[in-house]
């Protein structure tokens, strides 16, 4: 660094009289002078983003990986069916708007992957994800454009992230990932244009990009909950931003208060209006009821078409002698389940289990008993009898015949309170098997109704209540949940309400009043998913994916076994490079701190470059650690995948590093050197760059009958590590 | 301390001249040709520094620092000694080239003139060699008074109170040199063992269950005391800890008298628990780093080399006792790097003596808790030699290194395996099992629809048992005896397995196990001739080839099977096989190799000489005049092993236990833990904090936070409300106290596995430290914002009433901390404040 600063007034390029046409080029397209050579350089980054993208987009023509739950969802919205996922709505809300406008029916099943999509128009969808996922490489020409002004860096920084096999094969095929990528890359894009803006606050286009970060970051989030990081990151630079604002003694208050109101109603208010929008629209659209029911509460099953609750199709009161099924009441709560397996030795008493289980099953439906008598058949005569508050019954599993049963022994899991077990033969057990039934809120003598009313079973003898949370059982209970007696009666999970309530002998009547509007259905369904994310843990024995892993690209991920073979695997010389580019970027970092707080004098044109370089790149980093570190605080199950939003930004980091050097190389050389340097190592950079997308290509592109023992295969050539598994 | 002073101020100049721009401009314009003019503003400074000397007339703080009789520079109005004329001339040149920086040197250069001058007085007065510490009668007065309050009664309650179980369990094995597994390293227990050994202990007590009474051979108060000392020396640390800060002797007093005073800590010193020991390791640790401040301009002497040593080596003792003393450890490191860098920054060093002074702290950092470390498991491992009841999670080969157990079995047993080998196999990381076969076969359909081989089960058994023998057999040979010549089994050597009593060989075929469908299924081979031809070849691989040649050896090599048809690993699911299995565990191959649960080895070893039964005895007899060529394991592969273990074998997990509590739940003081009750009594021991300090503790953790960002709001609008010197001390008081909690408190939202109050500790005593720097910091402010001193006697009568009452909860509590009073059921229900604590009562 020292033959830097003493040099730098030297070697400096001068354009002169000397320089053939092929320097005037290079040191145009250093200096950027003109606006031509922008959107020349432009114009060729997006021509190959397309290119590569699209080239064999239709290949493989079967179900890769994940498109079986994506495209599946895609035909539910197409169909219009309820179902359950843990991601927010946006993503596959677009797939399945894809592929209403590319003209697919959404008829195909998507049973799993591999199945042929013959006579499926399958390639609306794919060619829009794709389209989407080809939009990350002028992205990020924009980003680092508009970060350090200096053309060879977004080059650079386009062309890394061009050229990786791996966000190729991620962007190609029916997958949210596209998506997430394209709005968590659109924010950035978003908040440096919008930063880059700052000379004319409150100008239209300062609006306009305020505006665009803002819708940007709502589509983030609303595609998959890890979108959030890149709130944060928008945050953070926000947060600088009025910082030095608010430093500038010139400044008054309230411009600084008019500057934050701003901001809080373009990257705040508008992103959660539009969250809330997208809401609406997933709940407007999906109004038929499919197999994502269960997981909800009755009154919201009560709108959904073709359910049992919709449009009066079963009876309000409850009668001795109806099949009925309970459902917990607290929000995302199962239904009350039972199987003939026992529970094992050391978890109580050895009989036959009771969980909670969310999604509708035969095993979960229930007979209403009188304590002391058996119930008469559906077609006699018997008058009926109904259910009232403070009554005395038995519940008898149908599909085993034994009664829900409780006695003094620890419950599996919580163990201060009783276990709860199916007990005895045909609907015979004995007095422990007796409940009482009591309404919340209700008046003597009240009848029970279904859906209406928050029911509490108590066991007559024990005085506990039937109670169900979101514990889970361990692996001998299926990993369903724990359902126990407890002894607090006024637990709030102790309510339930009867869903299913089967009884021909009376009317129907309709619960469709009863139905929760937007706001309760909004926070049901993230209470629902919040719990379906966490339940997302790995199994025993399962083996996950480590985020130590990811950055050195340990192990990929297989797309498709079938022919062609797809392989998830980042371009190791991009993945390796970015590693070798963070160290250089910390390296460079500490000198500089060192010079700096030792005073050193650097000349203002070095610093200046420095400064820059090192602004960017501190951004870059910290969104690279934003998209990254969190991983390892994770519990539940992580995928090879979920790295791809941080190499964006290590791919970014490196174009800028290596601009940065090869601005310096000229400088640490000889003289005689100083002027060919650059073209030279700029030039064999992207050689080795594009060669390696060569040879790394065909894991993307698709694998053809490729015999992995074969010695001399391409494939073996290109398995570098022995963790490869292609 | 003082360097950060200085560099602080250079640093925020800069800032400050972007800023103020035009208020800059008019004083440059006077200053900038003009040396007189710098004079004036020195005389503008020093009408800055009055207020400050009359506002220190009304508080402890000028008692306090003339008790100090430092004579700190603020209080002194003289100009700067000639002494500091060549640090002016060391800043010259950078007034000389930028002219916008000549504004603010001003006052950078006359405050740092003076910390000099201040530095030099402070470093000419004491003699080297001194200590303050151990001279101070302040912290002997805090020592006695915890100590008493720690010893009293230290023998009741005479019986194992909650964790006392473990921890006396541990010094009871180190008297009897029994080898146990612990998952937090052993400098801890090792002191208590001890002291459980100068007081003769000999071990010969079973800590079985929590509550159970002491026999009299136990030293129950020899072991207890060394809890109570190291818990009561924390109290002087942490005085001497706020003095360095640069607060009051008696914000330090207070912080102390609210430890002394505090329940929880009291009630966690008192019993054979590691906490105190932890925590005074740690803290003194950073009592020597930031003493290390002291002697920045003494470098290389003895007190600069004493602290130094000493902090690391007492930050390592702290990682010794508990892993968790990696965050204090790293807390004392984070400080010595940051002074290290307000080093870099001082020009006056050259780059010659900042290398120096580099490895110095890098050498000592890094060689002196690593040797404490491996010292300590030395020990541990040389003490504990015999095998004792929990030694089977460690691997064979280490097992067989102990006296007794498994090295009796094994000692007369053959090296080297043969085709004719018999063998038992263990699963050698994980579950102890041993692979297993028996007479019985899989059944023909699972519950799920899958069908299976109806093969012969194989399965993974976690007792000894005849049917865990297997002879080692070589494709090409078939009879199954040891040969002459030889036929060593060498890593790669295709083998065949067959079961000893079934005679059955070792097959798997691709057919989905019975409860990992995607792994495949292990059996042993029948011959129903259906068209499922054997597929019984297994290829050896031997991990650790190095140290046996590459031949397969008995104990020490780790091996995988890899089934050579489908060139998957023979693997331990993890699985347990349902009743049709007998609840063994499940054993299928698997086409990840690189797995722990891939690696077995053999344990128990014999060599067939003929397959006549009768013979079979005799044979063995034969065997055992083959001599021994096993090695014993080196301290370094017991350490490595050991360390593998302790790290990466979280056993202990005692999913939902009553009294387990979530760190936000720490905060309020939501749930204590129950310690202990007496068999006849309500006495009883009861974890829980003292409430008044607890919930101010938690205030002042907010406090310190606003005032912190409305500080540094209005800073950056050029609002000074503090001055330099009292805004640098609030800084620091951050950097070490709030940092320091957090580093110690916010671990525990990423730890899997169940925490109990207990945990809050080490992070309670930096709140603790915080309350009672909010403290001073509020009469700071009292004294600043209201003139009159009266205001100052009333915020002092505020704190006195509050410690009276925080007495009065200890006092209120001490029942349920000492465990020595019987309690009615009344008495008890009273301390319940709260509705979450679940202080215990005998049902009549």
């Amino acid at each position: 660094m020292a033959l830097d600063t003493s040099k730098k007034g030297k070697s400096h390029p001068k354009v002169s009289q000397g320089l053939n046409t092929m320097d005037k080029i290079i040191m145009k397209y250093r200096r950027c002078d003109s606006p031509h050579i922008w959107w020349a350089v432009f114009g060729v980054v997006c021509l190959l983003a397309a290119a590569t993208r699209f080239y064999n987009v239709g290949q493989p023509e079967h179900v890769v990986w994940d498109e079986t739950h994506f495209g599946k969802f895609g035909s539910w919205y197409i169909n219009r069916t309820f179902f359950f996922d843990v991601h927010p709505p946006l993503g596959k809300m677009l797939i399945g708007a894809f592929g209403y406008l590319t003209g697919y029916d959404g008829t195909f099943p998507f049973v799993k992957p591999g199945d042929s999509y013959e006579g499926v128009n399958y390639l609306g969808m794919r060619v829009c994800c794709t389209a989407m996922g080809a939009c990350l490489v002028p992205f990020a020409f924009i980003i680092v454009w508009e970060m350090t002004f200096s053309l060879p860096a977004a080059t650079l920084s386009s062309s890394l992230i061009l050229f990786d096999v791996g966000l190729l094969t991620l962007t190609q095929y029916i997958l949210l990932d596209p998506i997430l990528l394209f709005f968590i890359m659109g924010s950035v894009v978003g908040i440096v244009k919008f930063h880059g803006q700052q000379k004319k606050p409150f100008g239209v286009s300062w609006w306009f990009w305020l505006c665009f970060t803002g819708f940007m970051l709502s589509g983030s989030v609303s595609t998959k909950f890890v979108g959030l990081f890149v709130v944060l990151y928008v945050g953070l630079h926000t947060i600088k931003n009025l910082w030095d604002l608010y430093g500038d003694l010139s400044n008054p208050l309230s411009y600084v208060a008019k500057h934050f109101l701003a901001r809080a109603l373009g990257l705040i208010v508008l992103p959660i209006v539009l969250y809330c929008v997208y809401f609406y629209i997933h709940l407007t659209v999906l109004c038929k009821s499919g197999n994502g029911d269960g997981f909800y509460s009755s009154a919201f099953q009560s709108q959904l078409e073709g359910n049992s609750l919709f449009n009066a199709s079963m009876p309000l009161e409850v009668a001795y002698g109806a099949e009925v099924s309970l459902k917990n009441a607290r929000t995302g709560g199962g239904y009350l389940h039972s199987h003939i397996h026992l529970y094992p030795e050391g978890a109580g008493a050895r009989q036959q289990q009771i969980t909670t289980y969310s999604h509708k099953d035969f095993n979960n439906k229930w007979l209403v008993k009188k304590w002391n008598e058996e119930p008469g058949d559906w077609e006699d005569d018997e008058p009926i009898e109904l259910v009232k508050n403070g009554d005395l019954i038995r519940l008898e599993h149908v599909p085993t015949g034994r009664n829900l049963h409780s006695h003094r022994e620890q419950a599996p899991v919580t163990k201060r309170h009783h276990q709860v077990t199916g007990y005895g033969e045909n609907g015979i057990g004995d007095v422990n098997d007796v409940w009482r039934v009591e309404i919340v809120n209700g008046e003597e003598e009240e009848m029970a109704k279904a859906v209406v009313h928050k029911i509490r079973f108590v066991h007559y003898l024990v005085g506990c209540a039937l109670m169900s949370h979101n514990k889970q059982l361990p692996k001998w209970g299926y990993e369903q949940m724990e359902v126990t007696c407890n002894p607090n009666v006024h637990d709030p999970n102790n309510l339930w309400n009867i869903e299913d309530n089967v009884f021909p002998k009376l009317p129907n009547s309709s619960f469709a009043i009863y139905a929760p509007h937007f706001i309760e259905k909004f926070l049901e369904s993230h209470t629902v998913m919040f719990q379906g994310n966490s339940g997302l843990k790995p199994k025993e024995g399962e083996i996950t994916s480590q985020p130590w892993q990811w950055p050195i690209n340990f192990k990929g991920q297989h797309f498709s076994g079938g022919n062609p073979r797809i392989y998830l695997l980042g371009n190791p010389v991009v993945f390796w490079g970015n590693l070798l580019a963070l160290v250089l970027y910390f390296s460079l970092y500490t000198w500089d701190s060192f010079q700096n707080k030792r005073g050193f004098y650097i000349t203002p044109g070095v610093r200046a470059r420095r400064d820059k370089t090192l602004e960017a790149c501190g951004w870059l980093v910290m969104a690279w650690a934003l998209h990254y570190l969190p991983f390892y605080a994770m519990g539940r199950i992580l995928y090879f995948h979920h790295y791809f939003p941080a190499l964006l930004f290590s791919s970014m980091l490196t174009g800028v590093i290596m601009d940065y050097l090869l601005e310096s190389l000229p400088n640490m050389v000889p003289h005689y050197l100083s002027s060919s340097v650059y073209p030279w190592v700029t030039g064999l950079f992207y050689s080795i760059l594009i060669y390696s997308f060569y040879l790394f290509a065909p894991l993307a592109y698709g694998m053809h009958n490729l015999d992995p023992s074969f010695e001399n295969s391409t494939v073996h050539q290109i398995r570098w590590l022995d963790t490869w598994e292609f | 301390m003082d360097t950060g002073v200085r560099n602080r101020k250079n640093k925020s100049s800069p800032k400050a001249d972007k800023n103020g721009k035009n208020k800059i401009q008019e004083i440059t314009a006077s200053v900038i040709n003009n040396q007189d003019s710098l004079k004036e503003s020195i005389e503008k400074l020093k009408h800055l520094t009055e207020p400050i000397n009359r506002d220190s007339v009304c508080g402890w703080e000028s008692r306090a620092s003339s008790r100090d009789g430092k004579g700190d520079g603020e209080s002194a109005p003289d100009t700067p000694p000639p002494e500091t004329a060549p640090d002016d001339d060391g800043g010259t040149p950078a007034v000389t080239t930028e002219s916008e920086t000549i504004t603010k040197p001003s006052p950078t250069q006359k405050s740092s003139s003076r910390n000099k001058s201040k530095k030099i007085a402070s470093a000419a007065a004491p003699p080297p060699l001194e200590l303050s510490f151990n001279l101070d009668g302040m912290s002997v007065t805090l020592f006695i008074l915890s100590f008493v309050t720690r010893i009293w009664k230290l023998e009741t309650p005479r019986g194992i109170v909650f964790d006392e179980l473990h921890y006396g369990k541990y010094a009871g094995l180190y008297m009897q040199n029994t080898f146990f597994f612990d998952s937090q390293p052993p400098l801890g227990k090792q002191l208590i063992a001890l002291a459980a050994y100068l007081a003769g202990f000999d071990g010969a007590f079973k800590f079985d269950r929590i509550g159970t009474p002491y026999d009299p051979i136990v030293p129950v108060s020899a072991m207890r005391v060394v809890p109570a000392f190291f818990g009561s020396l924390l109290m002087p640390t942490v005085y001497n800890v706020l003095v360095e800060l640069g607060l009051s002797h008696y914000a330090g007093a207070l912080a102390a008298f609210l430890m002394i005073f505090d329940n929880a800590l009291l009630a966690q010193s008192r019993f054979i628990l590691m906490e105190g020991i932890l925590m005074f390791f740690g803290i003194f640790g950073l009592l020597c780093i930031l003493k290390f401040r002291r002697f920045y301009h003494q470098p290389y002497s003895i007190p600069w080399f004493t602290c130094l040593t000493v902090g690391a080596a007492s930050l390592g003792a702290c990682v010794c006792v508990r892993y968790f003393g990696i965050f204090t450890f790293l807390l004392g490191f984070g400080i010595l790097a940051r002074d290290f860098w307000m080093m870099v920054g001082d020009r006056l060093i050259s780059e010659r003596q900042l290398l120096g002074h580099f490895l110095t702290r890098a050498v000592i950092f890094i060689t002196i808790p690593v040797s404490l470390y491996i010292g300590s498991f030395y020990l541990h491992l040389s003490l504990l030699y015999k095998a004792g009841p929990n030694d089977n999670i460690m691997t064979s080969a280490f097992q067989a290194s102990l006296e007794g157990g498994l090295a009796a079995i094994v000692a007369n047993q053959p090296v080297k395996v043969l085709h004719g080998s018999q063998i038992t196999l263990r699963h050698t990381h994980g579950r102890t099992c041993w692979l297993h076969s028996h007479d019985t076969v899989y059944p023909v359909k699972y519950p799920d629809g899958r069908g299976s081989s109806h093969q012969q089960q194989v399965t993974c058994y976690s007792y000894k048992d005849v049917n865990n023998w297997w002879i080692v057999k070589k494709p090409e040979i078939e009879e199954l005896v040891v040969t002459e010549p030889q036929e060593p089994i060498k890593n790669g050597d295709i083998i065949q397995i067959v079961h000893g009593l079934t005679s059955r060989a070792l097959n798997s075929h691709d057919v989905a196990a019975a409860m990992s469908p995607h792994n495949q299924e292990v059996a042993a081979y029948i011959d129903y001739n259906v068209s499922m031809p054997a597929q019984s070849l297994w290829r050896v691989e031997i991990l650790n080839g190095e140290v046996s040649d590459g031949y397969w050896h008995a104990v020490e090599s780790q091996i995988r099977l890899i089934h050579l048809n489908s060139s998957q690993a023979l693997k331990f699911s993890g699985r347990q096989l349902p009743d049709w299995g007998f609840r063994q565990h499940e054993v299928v191959t698997d086409k990840v190799l690189d797995q722990e649960d891939t690696i077995w080895n053999v344990e128990e070893h014999r060599y067939t000489r003929t397959e006549d039964k009768k013979e079979r005895e005799k044979d063995l007899l034969r065997s055992e005049m083959i001599p021994m060529e096993r090695k014993n394991l080196t301290f370094w592969n017991k350490l490595f092993e050991l360390q593998y273990k302790m790290l990466f074998n979280n056993q202990e997990n005692v999913a939902g236990h009553m009294y387990a509590s979530e760190p936000l739940d720490w905060l309020s003081l939501k749930r204590g833990v129950a310690y202990w009750i007496s068999a006849n009594s309500n006495a009883q021991v009861h974890f829980i904090g003292n409430i008044v300090t607890w919930l101010s503790g938690t205030l002042s953790l907010v406090v310190y936070a606003s005032l912190f960002l409305v500080y540094l709001l209005r800073r950056q609008r050029a609002c000074y409300d503090l001055p330099e010197d009292a805004w640098n001390k609030f800084c620091s008081i951050g950097e070490v106290l709030g940092i320091g909690y957090a580093v110690h408190y916010f671990p525990y939202f990423l730890v899997d596995r169940t925490l109990f109050l207990h945990h809050y500790m080490p992070a309670y005593i930096f709140k603790l430290c915080m309350l009672a720097a909010m403290i001073e910091h509020g009469h700071y402010l009292v004294c600043q914002y209201f003139k009159s001193p009266r205001v100052a006697k009333v915020y002092v009568g505020a704190v006195g009433v509050w410690m009276v009452a925080i007495l009065y909860v200890f006092w209120f509590f001490a029942p349920v901390t000492y465990g020595a009073t019987d309690l009615t059921a009344d008495q008890v229900m009273k301390m319940a404040w709260r509705e979450t604590w679940d202080l215990i009562i005998h049902k009549q």
